[in-house]
């Protein structure tokens, strides 16, 4: 596999050192680049159109115009005119209703062939379904019964404001500290049990009518659940014949209110709108891309921990990291900013993993990090972006013929490899244990410093919690990465 | 959280409240107001409170289960989106310190990407916004309750935040606040009894039969008497050979958990108690004696005291068929069964065979990996019986600690103070996904009837040991036997013909909300009427957490400064009243007086 590098953003995580890189959560706390940033909009995925926001929450996240997905496949539906009457004596008007279709509409699946006069849906006009289908969704029995419900407990909750329904929490803390210890002490003797004598207290304002302790009326239901599809679904179950007459949970799950079970009776979904996204920094509210913008450099700049790009080559070819090896290793580090940066570069401690994990059960040898990574101890510098055009000869955009780079091809591999433009690769080198095995993959912290003279310095530098102020102009931010430089060991045989 | 605590909108302020009420519903009042000047106020608000449809009044419901989450808003007769989540929490937890850290770190992680995706995705509404109603599981281990309290507060930044009991909910969708409520979920089917709108928790019963097992046992019986035709390796060889000739055992991986859910789903039903038809006489099971099918192992005694030991409090050697059941659900602890075992599972097999009429089914499934050389999908058939009596393991009790979900019913009965049992008996509600299993609660209600309605005869009771004197019956639930008359489960959608008895005239007569669904349509019921549980606004959660800005450290000082239970309230966190010391030294259920004056009080 290709080696990867993910970042750890401490605005999106709750702790600002990552967790240790072989445990199941690193995978969570590492991002990769452009997951790094954070919603603005919503429309429809099939008509495209732009639903204000303030009808989103009315029109029930779905699209309010013609858009509909079969029950069945969830391809979407499109609206088709009935076929012409089928008469003889009406061959020459057939003709030409034919071209136009007349109503009633419906709609039709062009994938699994479903259409909706199956279950009793056709339109009178082809636009604004959605409005017509609504006098069935109010009608829903769900919703006459929801507000049957609240009618029922609307004046018990107004006649009980904080006594009836309020329930012993809420007087549990009312208790403990606002009655004074002899009321408590009252109620304490009240409450103690003494056989034969009921175990509740009685209600409140002896509201206690015979038959009905609920001190709340009986609740009469609009439509009771006595008679409904459920006899008759275990009847259907037994004799099923294909499973594709059931309708699958995820098709039903939705439903709050008693159905059948039979996938014919499904009935065509509203399409659920979708959101656009701005990505934003969670910490500063920065706004970093907008949606149909592309995402321009103060943004890249903004954030701090992100803005690294690193890449990794892995030059120990297709064979594989073996156990007692020794490889070298690249990384490319580009400064995306308008100033040169100084960067510096650390392993982050390994965290012996749990011994309880360990295979060999030893716990010495769990405690030995299985292998080791050695990079450039000194800072070394990224030149500063340039657009394309300020290079003056490719050979500075492209590399080559660096004068500080004279010892390229000396058979080091640890320290500055190449510099080109913005761009600076740096070799690293790791030895594999001789007994180790999983994946390599390491915590880099990388530290970067630069002089800053942009006045909007200071908004940045408060968004990264590890800023330090050595000199007023230079800034410095670290942020943790998660190298992975190769999948498996492969455990070595003597 | 349990509770229906008014909120304290200025409306239900111009009543007499509690003294407590006004200081704990303070908070939300003032950041209802305080949020109002960050909203962009329109007139609009103040006209329509109530019905606003633009609004921030409505709160969002979230119905977060083990398995399959339901969100929406408040006010609604169904939830805007349901969806399932892999197991984010189970009923265990890991003992190692770095071990569990690291459960919480993937917990946490999860869960915040399930409630941005809510908010963001499902109901595309601005969290900061909107009050949350979460509705809970009164078992739902606390630390996932703190997690989301935090996620809620610090990620997305609700303004508050209201814990409500889903058994509590559930009773409302049904137009009650009285009841003894069942919830068969994923992991755990949970018994509560309420009382006038307040959970007896101390009375709570818990059985880990529920979803999750039946799952598991559907697993276990399919590989044991399912069949899988592999796809045909050529088209030529689908012409030649005949299926039968293809058919084998189905292997482990084609049973992938979304292949069992869609069994469970859309294949499996149950049926009625089979005793009737075995008590009338048709046949005695085939093979060998029914009772020597027990795959404990057994010694040279006979195989009645054999059962009667491993069950000694069930009535049920008046029905082999039953013992049946305990059977199979043990096939599952033994690692691969035994020739002897499979044989006597054959034999189980025949008899459900005998008395199931259900039809046997195909799926189309995917060829495990290894087999994929061949063309197309594989079959895989679903017996007939299978489909029936999978779902015999949920019912089938004996086991101390696995009670089936009738006794959990009865236990809990049982614990319930004598006085309200019959109204709670005459008020049963069963809740939760799996009691969707078409026949799940007319089965129940036979169950419980079953159980405690047929004394054990102490005649046909053997010797515990023998050698020993015969013991008389454990009658366990003879207590209970007068109320026979009055069980009735509110949502029965068969409740059989109107009886004499007084109480069972309730069953049925709940609306026809789904088992699934009642729980959140009550939590929007409760959204609605401006009631739900304690609220906890943002403002006290901050000002007893850390700031948020300084989210890298909140992980630390939670651990050391802060704690939650101050701000989250939960029911077993409820302190014990400190009023008056009592006369003589603490009766034994302290907790129980306890519950009791904080009821009255």
């Amino acid at each position: 596999m290709t080696p990867t590098i993910y970042y750890h953003c401490p605005c999106l995580s709750t702790d600002s050192i990552p967790p240790p890189p072989n445990s199941p959560s690193s995978s969570y706390s590492f991002h990769p680049l452009h997951e790094l940033f954070f919603f603005s909009g919503y429309h429809c995925p099939n008509c495209l159109f732009e639903v204000p926001s303030a009808s989103v929450r009315a029109e029930k996240n779905r699209c309010a115009r013609n858009c509909f997905m079969c029950p069945n496949c969830r391809n979407t539906l499109s609206v088709v005119p009935s076929d012409p009457p089928d008469a003889d004596d009406l061959r020459s008007l057939a003709s030409n209703m034919s071209t136009v279709g007349g109503p009633p509409f419906f709609l039709y699946c062009n994938y699994c062939r479903w259409d909706s006069t199956e279950v009793d849906i056709t339109f009178e006009k082809p636009t604004g379904l959605a409005a017509q289908l609504q006098k069935f969704e109010d009608a829903a029995p769900e919703s006459l019964e929801f507000e049957r419900l609240k009618e029922h407990f609307e004046p018990f909750l107004r006649a009980s404001s904080s006594s009836g329904l309020s329930g012993h929490l809420q007087a549990a803390h009312s208790h403990t500290t606002h009655i004074n210890p002899i009321t408590a002490a009252a109620s304490s003797a009240l409450a103690r049990e003494i056989s034969g004598v009921a175990k509740y207290t009685p209600a409140p304002r002896g509201r206690r009518d015979k038959g009905s302790r609920d001190e709340i009326s009986e609740y009469r239901s609009r439509v009771e659940v006595a008679g409904t599809k459920d006899a008759s679904n275990v009847d259907f179950m037994r004799r099923l014949e294909d499973v594709s007459q059931v309708a699958a949970l995820a098709q039903r799950w939705t439903n709050s209110w008693t159905m059948t079970l039979h996938s014919s009776d499904l009935r065509p979904l509203r399409i659920p709108l979708h959101s656009k996204k701005t990505k934003r920094c969670p910490t500063c509210r920065h706004i970093l891309i907008k949606p149909e913008q592309k995402a321009h450099h103060d943004s890249a700049r903004q954030h701090g921990a992100g803005n690294r790009q690193a890449a990794v080559e892995d030059t120990s070819g297709a064979s594989g990291l073996h156990a007692g090896g020794t490889y070298p290793f690249q990384l490319a580090l580009t400064n995306p900013l308008y100033d040169p940066i100084q960067v510096r570069l650390a392993v982050q401690r390994q965290i012996p993993p749990p011994s309880s994990s360990a295979p060999d059960g030893s716990p010495e040898k769990a405690r030995r990090p299985p292998f080791a990574v050695s990079l450039p101890q000194s800072a070394f510098p990224v030149a500063a972006f340039a657009e394309a055009w300020e290079y003056e000869d490719d050979e500075d955009m492209f590399g080559g013929g660096d004068d500080e780079l004279d010892w390229i091809g000396n058979g080091k591999t640890i320290g500055v490899l190449e510099r080109r433009a913005n761009v600076t690769v740096v070799g690293g080198e790791v030895v594999i244990g001789r007994d180790a095995k999983g994946p390599v993959k390491f915590n880099m912290l990388v530290s970067y410093t630069y002089r800053s003279d942009d006045p909007l310095g200071d908004e940045d530098v408060r968004t990264t919690p590890s800023r330090k102020d050595k000199v007023p102009d230079m800034k410095t931010f670290t942020f943790y990465t998660v190298v992975d430089l190769g999948d498996e060991i492969i455990p070595r045989f003597s | 959280m349990s509770t229906l605590a008014i909120p304290s909108t200025p409306r239900s302020r111009t009543s007499p409240s509690a003294p407590g009420s006004a200081t704990l519903t303070g908070a939300p009042s003032s950041s209802r107001t305080g949020r109002a000047a960050v909203v962009q106020a329109s007139p609009h608000y103040q006209t329509t409170r109530r019905h606003s449809l633009y609004g921030t009044e409505d709160r969002v419901v979230i119905d977060p289960g083990s398995r399959i989450w339901k969100v929406g808003f408040s006010g609604e007769g169904r939830p805007r989106e349901v969806f399932s989540v892999p197991s984010l929490w189970s009923l265990q937890r890991s003992l190692d310190t770095i071990q569990r850290e690291e459960e919480d770190r993937v917990l946490v992680v999860r869960l915040q990407a399930h409630l941005r995706a809510v908010f963001h995705d499902s109901l595309l509404t601005d969290p900061k916004s909107r009050k949350v109603i979460v509705i809970e599981s009164p078992l739902l281990p606390v630390h996932v309750k703190d997690t989301l309290a935090k996620i809620l507060f610090e990620n997305l930044q609700v303004p508050s935040i209201s814990f409500a009991s889903s058994h509590l909910l559930a009773l409302l969708s049904v137009g009650r606040i009285t009841g003894l409520v069942l919830d068969c979920g994923e992991l755990e089917s949970t018994a509560l009894p309420i009382f006038s709108s307040r959970p007896l928790f101390h009375q709570i019963r818990t059985t880990p039969l529920a979803g999750a097992r039946l799952t598991s046992h559907l697993r276990a019986l399919l590989l044991l008497f399912g069949t899988y035709i592999p796809p045909p390796t050529s088209l030529s060889a689908a012409v030649n050979m005949p299926a039968s000739s293809r058919s084998n055992r189905v292997p482990l991986e084609v049973l992938s958990d979304v292949v069992l859910e869609e069994i469970k789903t859309r294949c499996t039903f149950v049926g009625e108690v089979l005793d009737m038809a075995l008590n009338s006489g048709i046949v005695s099971p085939p093979g060998e004696d029914p009772m020597d099918l027990d795959l404990l192992p057994s010694d040279s005694a006979p195989s009645e005291s054999d059962f009667s030991r491993i069950s000694p409090d069930r009535d049920s050697n008046a029905d082999p068929a039953s013992s049946d059941f305990s059977v199979v659900s043990r096939s599952q602890v033994l690692p691969g069964p035994s020739s002897r075992g499979e044989h006597q599972l054959q034999a189980l097999a025949n008899l459900y065979m005998r008395h199931s009429t259900a039809t046997d089914l195909h799926l189309k499934v995917l060829p495990p990996a290894s087999q994929q050389a061949g063309t197309g999908h594989g079959t895989l058939i679903v017996p007939g019986w299978i489909r029936e009596r999978g779902s015999e393991v949920l019912f089938e009790g004996g086991d101390v600690d696995e009670g089936s979900v009738a006794e959990t019913i009865l236990d809990c009965l049982l614990k319930i103070p004598v006085d309200l049992r019959k109204t709670l008996a005459s008020s049963i509600l069963v809740t939760g996904g799996t009691a969707m299993l078409p026949g799940f609660i007319p089965r129940l209600h036979a169950e419980l009837i079953r159980a405690i309605a047929t004394p054990p005869s102490s005649s046909a009771r053997p010797p515990m040991r023998p050698g020993r004197p015969r013991l008389p019956a454990y009658d366990r639930y003879s207590i209970l036997r007068p109320l026979v008359p009055y069980f009735a489960i509110l949502n029965n959608p068969s409740p059989g013909p109107p009886s004499d008895a007084r109480g069972s005239t309730n069953a049925g007569k709940a609306p026809a909300y789904t088992p699934a669904m009642m729980a959140w349509v009550g939590g929007s019921l409760a959204g609605a009427l401006k009631t739900g549980g304690v609220e906890v606004a943002r403002e006290k959660w901050d000002e007893t957490g850390d700031h948020p800005g300084s989210v890298d450290t909140a992980e630390e000082s939670d651990v050391a400064g802060r704690s939650p239970a101050n701000v989250i309230p939960d029911w077993t966190r409820a302190p014990l009243p400190t009023g008056a010391p009592p006369a003589n030294p603490p009766p034994p259920e302290i907790t129980e007086t306890a519950q009791l004056v904080v009821v009255g009080a």
